[in-house]
């Protein structure tokens, strides 16, 4: 009975009153990648929705507080809880500002039902964006770019 | 040690998903992998729930919010919410963290792209402990509300004014303006 009331009472408090879980370190490469679009396929498949053809509509879901996650080299997501000096996941900047870039980081690594999670305590390098999956797909979606920038673009020629 | 068994009991029976009882209905998005969903769960600060970094305020509202189940105490992650403009669910969950809600939508993601790993969970409405169930709806206006200088046409993510800087800066496709026009040249 005491081992149940210990475990009963111990899931009853916060998990900052608990011992507070440890995370793997680690070194990862991947893709910082708009995990909604990813997941849901509400733009198509998951190849149309990574590198330059989904960069802006990234950056859109990034700034609307739709997390950021980390495809890796491996093919598997890792959604990132925080950046190094940034833990603004909801729309933070840095979050933003690195949408679609491949990155090698050291990071810290924690599972937690079934998802893993990432927070990233320095970034070692920064490829931009290699992905360039514009020359397969166009702008994913397709107005991504406005009409009056397209016909500004072809007016001028 | 009676009491405290019965007192445990109570907090056991109180956990059971208050929405179990009502019609778990939603209009789907036609999403991959979607499934109905509908629990109740306490809002938490991902990243303390995770690592145990917890701020007293809940991470302000500018940190990611999960759902921690009652019916199976998984962790569950809110990726987005009703609106069909880009928007994440922290706006309509940060004001209930730290309490218990229900919420009712779908759960996402197939194979193909989790590869094992847990659905994520697409937030249609919500509603707080004896309140009134309203929709997921909240991220436009709390946008438009805090950036009142960024007037015009066309929807917020056209006006925002850090995303009008990336994209003066590195152009639609991440590479810079000069490639846009050869871009748009070539393919349109």
């Amino acid at each position: 009975m005491r081992i149940i009331l210990t475990t009963a009472l111990a899931a009853l408090l916060p998990l900052s009153a608990q011992a507070a879980p440890t995370g793997e370190r680690v070194t990862l490469r991947g893709e910082l990648i708009d995990t909604w679009c990813y997941f849901s396929g509400v733009m198509g498949g998951p190849d149309a929705v990574v590198g330059s053809a989904h960069h802006t509509c990234a950056m859109w879901c990034a700034a609307g507080g739709i997390p950021v996650g980390m495809l890796g080299e491996d093919g598997e997501t890792y959604m990132i809880l925080k950046l190094p000096d940034d833990d603004e996941s909801a729309g933070g900047d840095t979050f933003v500002e690195l949408t679609n870039d491949t990155i090698e980081a050291e990071a810290l690594l924690y599972e937690r039902d079934g998802l893993k999670y990432l927070v990233v305590s320095e970034i070692t390098s920064n490829e931009g964006i290699p992905n360039r999956t514009h020359e397969d797909f166009g702008v994913i979606p397709g107005f991504a770019i406005p009409d009056a920038v397209v016909d500004k673009v072809l007016g001028a020629e | 040690m009676k009491s405290i068994a019965i007192a445990i009991a109570a907090l056991a029976f109180s956990a059971l998903p208050a929405a179990a009882d009502e019609e778990c209905t939603v209009k789907g998005w036609g999403l991959s992998g979607e499934e109905t969903a509908c629990f109740s769960a306490k809002v938490v600060d991902l990243l303390c729930e995770v690592t145990g970094d917890c701020p007293e305020d809940c991470g302000d509202g500018k940190r990611q919010l999960g759902l921690l189940r009652e019916d199976t105490g998984k962790l569950v992650y809110p990726q987005k919410n009703i609106q069909a403009a880009f928007n994440g669910p922290v706006v309509d969950l940060y004001p209930h963290c730290g309490t218990t809600i229900d919420v009712k939508g779908s759960l996402v993601g197939d194979e193909e792209t989790l590869k094992g790993a847990a659905q994520l969970f697409h937030l249609h409405q919500l509603r707080p402990e004896g309140g009134e169930w309203k929709k997921a709806n909240d991220w436009v206006k709390a946008w438009e509300k805090a950036n009142p200088d960024a007037k015009g046409k066309g929807p917020w993510f056209r006006r925002s004014p850090r995303i009008k800087a990336e994209i003066e800066e590195g152009g639609y496709l991440g590479y810079g303006p000069e490639e846009d026009v050869e871009f748009i040249k070539d393919w349109y």
